[in-house]
């Protein structure tokens, strides 16, 4: 070669190892990060004293300046559960589950229907359906308890069920779509030519596809349900009353004592709130394909 | 072989995808579900509107009689009424705007990677899963107590830890709540948008010489427009129906400073025993929400279509 | 195994509205390996959709076995698909994926394990039975969507563009895959795509369609040789066929400003026509070095100019434009190395009597 070359010669004991070049202002990103954290812990911070509260004895709880240092004990949750959170528990669970099972039920077809085969006048319906979750409860709450009582069925558990049932089923049916919208044709398609009737498909082909997308919804209805006050609270009493009602409740024949308050009301929250945690991605995956599409 | 030849007749399609029976075998899964939300959520709003048109006090046995409009006169003559309605306006727009803004900031704030990401946001959604009324419970008490709560506690080094809040700004402490609540799900849609930008345009943009903010501005608002609108869509109709903290925060009061609509006419039907008057007020404000939001609805399906096409 | 009949089989979206595919009329034997080809909206795709079920049939007939189709559901036609984009089943293994349409033929678990593994065999995908879709490269996933098509033994096997989504390496070793496996098995294959080298290369025919018609169903070497009009002649080879449209002269077509002579029989087909497309393939061409000012009137040849030079390693194309008239252009395959530059001025001279002529306004071949 003519040309010469400037290089130095790699020197026989060169072992360092490559790394990225380190470039531009280190401090920029490392603040925004701290930034992150403090946002997050404050915003959380509430919750953070509510469940450090709840295991205060009554004394630590109501001290001014409020005490951060304490010895925690479990005697709150101890009168949470035998004042009789029990029932109101099962109850919750038993009309979140139910309420859930048959909004998927339903959503899932409907979804269907409107995604993968649809018709003329599909867009309308999808605008119904949202349109039933604009009108305000309150509207209804009348006749639904007029006919409610005239037909026996107040302070009964189902009635729960199936108001839960209308209250989640256009959201439901809102995400479970965009989810649909997400398997592509050819799949049907070569199921279809494989020789598969339209319910072997369904089974077999797209619902494996669009699981992630009934966890997600699940997920949705399952908090709404379980947080939901105002129908427990009018159309329940003794018998059927969910773990919110418990809660009011439970302030009014307590009054301010703030560390059983904060004791009952983290029993309230935390199924919903481990559910949420556990699930997570399902949930941001959820909310996500709902704007997406 | 050759060209084949062309003959006169037309080719007509053989038959419609959506008429006769394969229409109806396809629109069929969708009856279940119709026809139940129709019975449940229906059904009861022509009850209502009945109701509207008699003069029905429950403490009065037996008053049940027609009497027109009469209620509908009496709702929009009630000063109260329009106090009321103005609360839920402002606490409605005042907590969807507010918790979008966050929403959006910590959202922008997640959206890069670093140490613990997933941890933080989990600590962010967590507000989003709490039971409205626990949550409530919580503001009132811990938070919002003049003696023993946190945020007085935390303002009186600056000698400002005095106030009542709730009955001092009865409306803005349950803004505070709710916003607190719905920051999350405002949060996770404008991340959802923020994560889905397409990479290649955002290069495009530094590559062309965009600074951060210019690109924010360029090309990721535009981009974050159909997930903020659908934010505010969702949030909106949730928050209008508000009732879980008000009724836990302040109960409406003082008076009705801090009632909306909701709860006023659970105010009227539940405590007041008043059918006939409340279920106007029902009425009213479902005709007022179905106006809104058609307007707001098609804004949105129009923006979903806009940016496809 | 089964022959396949288009029998004046029409598809049209919307009443009023021009067909997709207008009156088709086809008739492949069995065994044959048929390629339906041309550009995007030609109607090929719509025409395979169509023998597979997954588009109506509006108006005509197609007939597999002498059995007509129309309204008869995919699953009932006895045709396997390989689609475009694979659609694989992502949930299941490559086995299942291939196991799965003897599964809902009622097939038993025995005879789904042997004829899965004889197609693994055949492709080479024994190793990946277990694997799921997404573990799988491009190629390998082709592979398994020609799996589950092969395992049924059906009557006809149908390919969307299976090679479109493959590299261009891959694409060459495949395509002889494929035809090879073909001719071993003996099936009836309907084949779609848009690459006119895939279609000559692989099709015992071919149909070339452009709008919904068809334009020719013929051997390749037929197609080559005589393009019933000048869209076939433009379409097929690569570069494409040089197309001028001349007024007639005396003996030949008038060429910018000079004439360029045509051999008798040739000529004598234009008939009374004034003006006629002329169709010169790129190796029809002779070169000579034009440098040398030569006289102009009645030659044999064209004085062009070059633009553009592609060598190609054993050949050379040359990208050329006529002295006479800059706006047309003309290509010319010439050996390679052949030291041809821009700018270089040559007088290029049809050699072959095979020259194509196609009626000016129809295209029609004369």
């Amino acid at each position: 070669m003519a040309a010469p070359t400037t290089e130095r010669p790699a020197s026989a004991g060169d072992t360092r190892e490559l790394a990225p070049a380190r470039r531009g202002n280190r401090a920029g990103p490392a603040l925004l990060t701290v930034l992150t954290w403090i946002v997050g812990i404050g915003f959380f911070f509430p919750i953070l004293w509510m469940v450090l509260t709840a295991f205060k004895k009554e004394a630590d709880a109501y001290t001014s300046p409020p005490s951060l240092f304490f010895t925690p004990t479990l005697e709150q949750f101890e009168t949470v559960f035998s004042s009789g959170i029990g029932p109101y528990l099962l109850n919750s669970l038993f009309a979140t589950v139910m309420s859930t099972v048959f909004v998927l039920l339903l959503a899932v077809p409907a979804a269907y229907a409107v995604s993968l085969r649809p018709v003329k006048k599909t867009q309308d319906v999808l605008f119904f359906f949202i349109s039933t979750k604009m009108l305000p409860v309150v509207a209804a709450i009348v006749p639904i308890y007029v006919v409610v009582n005239d037909i026996g069925m107040l302070d009964n558990i189902w009635t729960l069920v199936v108001l839960y049932t209308a209250m989640n089923l256009p959201i439901a049916v809102w995400m479970m779509r965009s989810f649909f919208q997400e398997v592509p044709k050819e799949l049907l398609e070569a199921a279809s030519m494989d020789g598969a009737s339209l319910w072997r498909s369904m089974r077999e082909v797209v619902l494996p596809v669009v699981s992630p997308g009934i966890a997600a919804t699940s997920l949705i209805c399952v908090i709404f349900a379980w947080n939901e006050f105002f129908f427990a609270v009018n159309l329940t009493a003794a018998t059927a009353a969910t773990v919110p009602v418990f809660l009011v409740g439970f302030i009014t024949s307590e009054g301010l004592y703030f560390a059983k308050l904060c004791a009952a009301a983290t029993m309230c929250a935390l199924p919903v709130v481990v559910a949420g945690w556990i699930a997570q991605n399902k949930l941001v995956q959820g909310l996500s394909f709902g704007a997406v599409k | 072989m050759t060209v084949t030849e062309q003959r006169q007749a037309e080719i007509v399609p053989r038959q419609p995808a959506s008429a006769g029976r394969e229409g109806w075998i396809r629109r069929a899964p969708l009856l279940p579900a119709l026809i139940f939300t129709i019975i449940v959520t229906q059904l009861p709003f022509l009850f209502t509107i009945y109701y509207s048109l008699q003069s029905w006090n429950l403490v009065r046995p037996g008053s049940a009689q027609f009497v027109g409009l009469d209620n509908y006169v009496k709702v929009f003559t009630d000063s109260q009424f329009r106090g009321v309605a103005l609360n839920t306006v402002v606490l409605t727009a005042g907590a969807v705007l507010i918790s979008m803004v966050l929403g959006l900031a910590f959202a922008l704030l997640l959206d890069r990677r670093f140490r613990g990401r997933g941890f933080v946001r989990t600590l962010l959604i967590t507000p989003f899963l709490i039971t409205p009324v626990a949550a409530a419970l919580l503001w009132k008490t811990v938070l919002f107590d003049p003696t023993y709560g946190l945020i007085n506690f935390v303002l009186s080094p600056f000698g400002a830890g005095q106030t009542d809040w709730i009955s001092a700004f009865p409306l803005t402490s349950v803004m505070v709540a709710l916003v607190w609540q719905w920051t999350p799900f405002m949060m996770l849609l404008t991340l959802a948008g923020l994560q889905s930008q397409p990479h290649d345009v955002l290069e495009a943009a530094r590559v062309d010489g965009a600074g951060s903010f210019a690109i924010f501005r360029e090309v990721t608002l535009p981009h974050l427009r159909r997930f903020i609108e659908l934010g505010i869509v969702l949030g909106a109709i949730y928050l209008v129906n508000t009732f879980d903290a008000i009724y836990m925060m302040t109960q409406g009061g003082p008076g009705t400073a801090s009632a909306n609509l909701p709860f006023y006419i659970y105010q009227r039907a539940f405590l007041g025993f008043d059918i006939g008057q409340s279920a106007a007020m029902g009425v009213v404000v479902v005709i007022a929400t179905i106006l809104v939001s058609t307007f707001a609805l098609r804004l949105i399906f129009r923006s979903f279509q806009t940016e496809e096409g | 195994m089964a022959d396949v009949v288009f029998d004046q089989a029409s598809r049209v979206y919307t009443a009023g509205a021009k067909p997709a595919v207008n009156r088709l009329d086809l008739e492949i034997a069995e065994g044959e390996f048929v390629v339906l080809v041309g550009p995007s909206g030609s109607g090929k795709s719509t025409a395979l959709r169509m023998l597979a079920g997954l588009e109506e049939i509006d108006d005509g007939e197609i007939r597999i076995g002498g059995r007509n189709m129309v309204g008869v559901p995919s699953r009932d036609r006895d045709i396997a698909m390989v689609f475009q984009n694979y659609a694989l089943y992502p949930n299941k293994t490559v086995g299942d994926n291939m196991a799965f349409p003897l599964k809902m033929r009622g097939v038993d678990k025995a005879t789904q394990q042997e004829k899965v593994k004889a197609a693994a065999d055949i492709l080479g995908l024994t190793d990946y039975l277990d694997r799921k879709p997404k573990a799988l490269s491009g190629g390998q996933r082709q592979r398994v969507a020609m799996g589950r098509a092969i395992v049924r033994e059906p009557q006809v096997f149908l390919m969307d563009e299976p090679l479109s989504n493959l590299d261009a390496k891959m694409r060459v070793s495949t395509r002889t895959e494929i035809a090879a496996m073909q001719r071993r098995l003996g099936v009836t294959t309907v084949y779609v795509t848009h690459d006119q080298v895939e279609a000559m290369t692989m099709g015992d025919r071919v149909a070339l369609l452009a709008d919904g018609r068809l334009q020719q169903f013929d051997t390749p070497a037929d197609l080559y040789d005589k393009p019933a009009n000048a869209f076939v002649a433009g379409f097929i080879g690569s570069p494409a066929m040089n197309l001028f449209t001349l007024p007639v002269s005396a003996e030949g077509v008038r060429m910018g400003s000079s004439e360029l002579r045509l051999p008798r029989e040739v000529h004598s087909r234009i008939g009374g026509h004034e003006r006629v497309t002329l169709g010169i393939r790129p190796e029809q061409w002779s070169v000579a070095d034009g440098a040398s000012g030569g006289g102009d009137g009645v030659s044999s040849g064209v004085k062009a100019q070059v633009d553009v030079v592609e060598e190609l390693g054993s050949d050379a194309y040359l990208y050329a434009h006529l002295d006479d008239d800059a706006q047309t252009a003309v290509v010319v395959r010439t050996a390679g190395r052949s030291g041809a530059r821009r700018g270089d001025q040559n007088v290029l001279t049809p050699t072959s009597d095979e020259l194509h002529l196609f009626d000016a306004d129809s295209g029609d071949r004369l």
